[in-house]
């Protein structure tokens, strides 16, 4: 009888077991679905949207807890709570659109746009009245940011096409003897003899992330090839353009020169801006938004400069030409979400009030969308300058290339600032990526 | 006891919660990896049957060749290392006149429970062309030799690899001092009686009996070095460009940045086929009747 008693309780033990496994997985941990409105019996009906946003430094909460701010005036029914942007190449998000389980809101590029496109996880925005308003209200210029490769919108975007420039220390250089700005391909070499002849690094880059590999090599080849990247992602272009294999030996030779220390493709990004802040480099290549970090760690002591050319009339021809991409990102509005007219409203607003912190608090002005409030914030000196000079003045920015196209520029351009690489090695990966992409 | 395990069926209830969990976490996931793998698949839309394509264009990537060259590389650096090495350092301190045995045996396991990305950085800066240990003791001894560990073509693998050995060589130092321990003394007491000398003994003997321990520990270290990702991802991003990939990495990088998920499933079935064929390799080769006297 004992027995048999004991035997049905583990028999029994192990049934409840199995049965609360099971029922583990139907009941989320944190007891929510994000789509589903919360207070519908309260008269009021607060919408609750879940945004994935950026929210890590100063440079993106103050603008994000900004545009929440002014949200909560204009749509006071709506709530929005935050899931953390994090930069994982898109990999969560997919993850929510796998589930079933995506934010209202979310940011994201034009990568990540045609996944979500394909997968039916993202609303065309096209025929939104915010969107009308939106093109209305664009900065001139910034319309790939906008509208995507195929003519649809998907995200409101929020900050202008940024680009990269070469940070100097003003100091090193006049003690090195070196002249600015370096306008020629020649005229850095002897630079870089100068500053190696002092124990100085001529170019500080944080090479362990490609992308930054790509941008120098981008700003080189810009200055051959106007049309930048556009050009080589079109049907039919299955090898290099010669603009491009020059850009190529451009940065060969100046690795060989000597421009990168030993160890620049495995120099993150702090190791490489503390060479440069600590002035052990000479220059440090950065995008424009480094200005303020570069203003706060070394106040008058730094400006920047153009990419060189191969020679001075075409630094000075190609000089507003710059390598910023411009592709379409922002904020997009989940095909599943359950509030589609407050989400497209609230997500158009959230971009239009980051945008207006930058700049009216930052006194940034590259940000996609005209803002009628005057900057309350002096921009810095270097700032002021890309106002004055540049932004006026730019003629065009690069275009984009696929991702896989995109990748094999990010490997190869990396290779070429090492020891062993040759510039040929580059063309003849670039024109086998390009073949098997391009092919009509 | 033997009616206890007469009791199939509580015994078959007991297994049944884990052996569930197993089949949705491991199972289900290894079927679907290959049952996707002949699928064009961005991982989220609709899949697109292909048949064999995914399998024909792995053996067309020009990732492939580096990817297959730095699996076996790592894989020969850890058996090196972490079986020879091992082996060595396991017959010594079996020795019981060694002083400081325990504390060796000790000493060897610590790197093991380190977090692999502080082991990865610690290399990382030991590694440094111009500040770190190594080139500098170079210096400090006047040889000019200066080497860029990690971004030479030729030596970055094999220090990428050297991090893996060095982390988890007291994990295969424990299986192999366990395998000498297990070996009757009377072996080898018989052998000394007979005046064969320690290492001789340890040659002929302790070797050969402990084929079954050296035939698991070359499995784990070829298939850790045929899929190795860990070290190249913390340390080099697999560079510069792809200098550092493995098959592991191809998998990556077709995934998470290419959305070619299909793809990525079919090296996936290569890369476990790969290690099957290695395993059935190795277990050819220590065959233990070929060992038996």
């Amino acid at each position: 009888m004992r027995k048999k008693m004991t035997r049905s309780l583990s028999i029994l033990l192990a049934l409840i077991l199995t049965m609360s496994l099971a029922a583990c997985g139907s009941s989320g941990s944190n007891g929510e679905k994000p789509n589903e409105t919360k207070g519908d019996e309260a008269a009021n009906q607060t919408v609750k949207l879940r945004i994935y946003a950026r929210y890590f430094d100063d440079d993106t909460k103050k603008p994000y807890d900004y545009a929440v701010a002014e949200l909560k005036k204009e749509m006071p029914n709506v709530e929005l709570e935050l899931d953390p942007y994090v930069q994982d190449g898109g990999q969560k998000l997919k993850t929510y659109a796998a589930t079933g389980n995506m934010p209202d809101i979310f940011d994201a590029g034009w990568n990540d746009f045609q996944v979500f496109k394909n997968s039916k996880n993202i609303l065309e925005l096209d025929n939104e009245a915010e969107t009308a308003a939106f093109k209305k209200d664009l900065n001139p210029g910034n319309e790939a940011k906008l509208i995507s490769p195929d003519g649809h919108v998907y995200g409101y975007p929020y900050s202008g096409i940024e680009f990269q420039v070469l940070y100097y220390n003003k100091k090193v250089f006049e003690e090195a003897g070196v002249q600015v700005p370096i306008k020629t391909i020649d005229e850095w070499k002897e630079a870089i003899q100068k500053f190696k002849a002092k124990g100085i690094i001529p170019l500080s880059i944080f090479a362990k992330e490609k992308w930054i590999s790509n941008s120098l090599y981008k700003g080189l080849a810009m200055k051959e090839e106007p049309k930048g990247y556009g050009v080589i992602n079109e049907p039919g272009v299955t090898q290099l353009p010669d603009a491009f294999k020059t850009a190529a030996e451009q940065v060969k030779e100046l690795q060989e020169a000597g421009l990168f220390d030993a160890n620049a493709t495995n120099t993150n990004y702090d190791q490489a801006s503390a060479l440069f802040y600590q002035g052990k480099a000479a220059m440090f290549i950065n995008g424009q938004w480094e200005i303020y970090s570069a203003q706060k760690n070394m106040g008058d002591n730094v400006d920047w400069m153009y990419f060189p050319a191969k020679d001075e009339a075409t630094y000075e021809n190609t000089k507003f030409y710059l390598n910023g991409t411009g592709e379409s990102s922002g904020y997009a509005v989940s095909a599943t979400t359950k509030h589609k007219a407050e989400a497209v409203k609230a997500a158009a607003f959230i971009a239009r009030k980051y945008a207006e912190y930058k700049y009216t608090q930052l006194g940034n002005p590259i940000v996609s969308i005209k803002v009628d409030k005057p900057a309350t914030a002096e921009a810095p000196a270097m700032m002021q300058r890309l106002i004055t000079e540049t932004l006026p003045n730019i003629k065009g920015f690069s275009g984009i290339v696929s991702p896989k196209i995109g990748n094999v520029i990010d490997d190869n351009t990396q290779n070429l600032l090492v020891k062993g690489f040759s510039s040929d090695q580059f063309v003849k990966n670039l024109n086998r990526i390009l073949e098997q992409e391009n092919k009509k | 006891m033997r009616k206890y395990f007469n009791n199939k069926l509580a015994i078959a209830l007991f297994a049944l919660p884990s052996l569930f969990i197993y089949s949705i976490v491991v199972a289900y996931p290894i079927l679907q990896t290959f049952y996707r793998s002949f699928f064009e698949w961005d991982g989220l839309g609709e899949a697109d049957f292909n048949g064999l394509q995914n399998y024909l264009m792995f053996f067309k990537d020009p990732l492939l060749g580096t990817s297959l060259k730095n699996g076996f590389i790592f894989a020969a650096v850890l058996v090196v290392f972490q079986i020879g090495l091992g082996t060595i350092l396991a017959l010594v301190c079996s020795d019981p006149k060694v002083k400081g045995r325990k504390l060796l045996k000790t000493g060897y396991f610590i790197p093991v429970v380190l977090s692999v990305t502080v082991v990865c950085q610690l290399w990382a800066a030991i590694y440094d062309p111009t500040n770190g240990l190594i080139n500098k003791l170079f210096q400090m001894v006047g040889i000019s030799y200066q080497q860029n560990w990690m971004t030479s073509p030729y030596a970055s693998i094999i220090a990428i690899a050297f991090v893996n050995a060095w982390q988890y060589m007291g994990y295969q130092f424990s299986l192999l001092y366990a395998g000498v321990k297990s070996i009757p003394e009377q072996y080898l007491e018989a052998a000394t009686i007979d005046g064969c000398g320690k290492w001789t003994a340890h040659w002929k003997i302790t070797l050969p009996m402990m084929v079954e321990t050296f035939k698991f520990c070359f499995i784990i270290a070829i298939t850790s070095g045929i899929g190795a990702f860990v070290q190249m991802l913390i340390m080099t991003s697999g560079g510069p460009g792809t200098s550092n990939y493995t098959l592991t990495y191809m998998i990556y990088r077709y995934a998470f940045t290419e959305s070619e998920y299909g793809y990525a499933c079919a090296i996936s079935v290569m890369l476990v086929i790969i290690s099957l064929l290695a395993t059935l390799i190795i277990n050819r080769a220590f065959d233990r009747e070929k060992f038996s006297h």
